[in-house]
């Protein structure tokens, strides 16, 4: 499944690549517009190893930004799944968040946060949580009520069972939610590098631009999109791994 | 199986055409003109020439665009989506070392609006040297780091003398006091922060990198090698209705006219500071003598070496033979 992943990533990456230099080809575009191969590639040793380390650097935060939002997701579905006027009201809170653009809110939580660690991992959470909170909120809100029925009628039900029974019964979707997901953090953290840090491959992105080098650009996303590959393909045998450990427990 | 085929081709061939641009226009045909930034102070010579019909008066149908951090003049230039275009220097100059073949046809600050601001309340910058010992804020990547290094370099101060800031969109951290220079558009952005701080009670100076010997040079109107070769008298007929308009929209007896004209493409900014913004502008396009858009080449040479010795380009371009005015 991992290599499966890369070696479609990679088919991707490259036809895009292709259809770029076929391009500049059709067009007589110079290097400036259009980078051509071997400008592309002194660009990739160049800074391989420099912009490797940025991209880790991205999906440390990435990885905390997505257990963070998966952590605000599970406790704002949880109790958002509930018909009260607290679960409303927290559901109401979730979606005006989630409306807001990214670049408004972005200098609130610079001025409360700074422009380090903090602030970056906030904003992969924000732009990471919202789907998540969605699906969870549509598992979480409906019962299954095979089972449920009979803690019910027997009055031993509680909101822990019926969340674990809920999420037992989908835990395929939880799973390919939350292996999703991680392309939301991946980008929600070059969201916040691109928008005021001062590390990580949305950084190198940014400056990049600012020295219109489209090599560099292309570079970084050929990074970019081969960890994120890595990561994903993990996440899906992390959640095939749990499924069978939850079933036979 | 062949007539699949052939129909595949020539599907394709449909998608690749419809994306392809138009070519350089004949005189009777439309162009575009892509400017630098979103339509502000900064380019109120552009959006005058717009509004008062100088283009139609050379019988060209200019449409101007604004621009913004996601465009780039030169790449539309290539690829056939603008006729005209502003450009920084330095991307002028990174283009010709990739090899596109663009020309400057003006120059339309003299002087770099990019400067620095600080508070009066500090020891004031006479000489470079009063730089050892600051918070500077910088852009990393972008020309106000050029330039700081350059200075730097020049005052033969190390980077270790003094601290750089990395600089974002807002200004808090300048509010905050937490730096102690911070890189402004002098006549764009200046005003408005000048504003703020004064309405706290604070008076601000701004640190001018030309005057200590630092041109770097600004914003300036470019088209491509193609176009001059093929349409040199539309050339001439843009560039003398740009100027003349530029002209005529920073003469002080016009201002009043030159800032309605900005109240319809810029109705964001309060017209008491757009007549800040449009007399700082001046100062920095309009040479003594009313004329604009002179090319300082050695300006131009300055900043070609500059950006040889920060490593920006790996080899000369000779900038030199690119500038296109008064040959």
């Amino acid at each position: 499944m991992l290599f499966r992943r890369i070696y479609q990533f990679l088919i991707i990456y490259f036809l895009g690549v292709l259809l770029l230099l076929a391009l500049k080809v059709l067009l007589n575009l110079s290097n400036y517009v259009i980078p051509g191969p071997l400008s592309i590639w002194q660009v990739f040793v160049r800074e391989f190893q420099r912009f490797l380390l940025h991209v880790l650097s991205t999906l440390g935060v990435a990885v905390i930004g997505q257990i963070t939002s998966i952590c605000l997701a599970l406790a704002v579905g949880i109790i958002g799944r509930q018909a009260t006027w607290f679960g409303t009201f927290v559901k109401v809170a979730a979606y005006n968040i989630q409306a807001y653009p990214i670049v408004a809110i972005a200098p609130i939580i610079f001025i409360l946060l700074g422009d380090g660690f903090a602030s970056r991992l906030l904003i992969a959470a924000m732009i990471c949580y919202f789907p998540l909170l969605l699906s969870v909120m549509g598992i979480m809100s409906e019962p299954i009520d095979d089972i449920e029925h009979f803690y019910r009628v027997t009055g031993r039900m509680r909101w822990q069972l019926e969340v674990k029974i809920r999420a037992f019964e989908n835990l395929q979707k939880l799973a390919t939610v939350i292996s999703g997901s991680a392309t939301l953090a991946m980008a929600g953290t070059i969201v916040a590098e691109f928008i005021a840090a001062d590390a990580g491959i949305g950084y190198s992105i940014r400056i990049a631009l600012y020295q219109s080098d489209l090599a560099k650009v292309l570079v970084a996303l050929f990074l970019i999109g081969i960890t994120l590959s890595i990561y994903q393909g993990l996440l899906e045998w992390v959640g095939q791994w749990v499924k069978q450990r939850w079933a036979s427990a | 199986m062949i007539y699949r085929k052939a129909m595949l081709l020539a599907l394709a061939w449909l998608v690749v055409s419809a994306g392809l641009p138009a070519s350089a226009g004949s005189a009777e045909e439309k162009v575009n003109y892509r400017l630098k930034w979103r339509f502000n102070t900064s380019v109120v010579g552009d959006v005058y020439a717009d509004a008062h019909g100088y283009f139609e008066k050379e019988g060209i149908d200019v449409t101007v665009k604004p621009g913004g951090p996601e465009r780039d003049a030169i790449r539309e230039l290539e690829l056939g989506y603008a006729q005209f275009g502003v450009a920084s220097a330095d991307q002028v100059i990174r283009a010709l070392s990739k090899g596109a073949r663009v020309r400057v046809l003006a120059q339309l600050f003299q002087v770099n609006p990019l400067q620095w601001i600080y508070r009066s309340a500090q020891p004031p910058i006479t000489t470079l040297a009063d730089l050892k010992g600051r918070v500077i804020g910088i852009t990393f990547g972008g020309n106000d780091e050029t330039i700081m290094k350059t200075i730097l370099a020049k005052a033969g101060i190390p980077e270790g003398a003094v601290t750089l800031f990395s600089v974002r969109y807002d200004f808090t951290p300048f509010y905050r006091g937490k730096t102690d220079l911070w890189p402004v558009y002098r006549n764009s952005q200046g005003p408005i922060l000048s504003r703020k701080l004064q309405a706290g009670g604070e008076a601000v100076s701004f640190f001018n990198p030309a005057d200590f010997g630092v041109n770097f040079v600004a914003n300036s109107v470019v088209t491509s090698e193609k176009m001059m070769a093929e349409q040199p008298d539309q050339v001439a007929r843009f560039i003398r209705a740009l100027l003349a308009a530029w002209r005529d929209a920073l003469a002080p007896q016009n201002a009043e006219k030159a800032l309605s004209t900005l109240a319809k493409y810029d109705p964001e900014t309060p017209r008491d500071i757009q007549g800040e913004q449009l007399r700082i502008t001046r100062g920095l396009v309009r040479e003594d003598d009313g004329s604009v858009g002179r090319i300082d080449v050695a300006a131009w040479e300055q900043t070609e070496a500059i950006m040889m010795e920060q490593k920006l380009i790996s080899a000369p371009v000779s900038v030199a033979d690119a500038l296109t005015l008064g040959k």
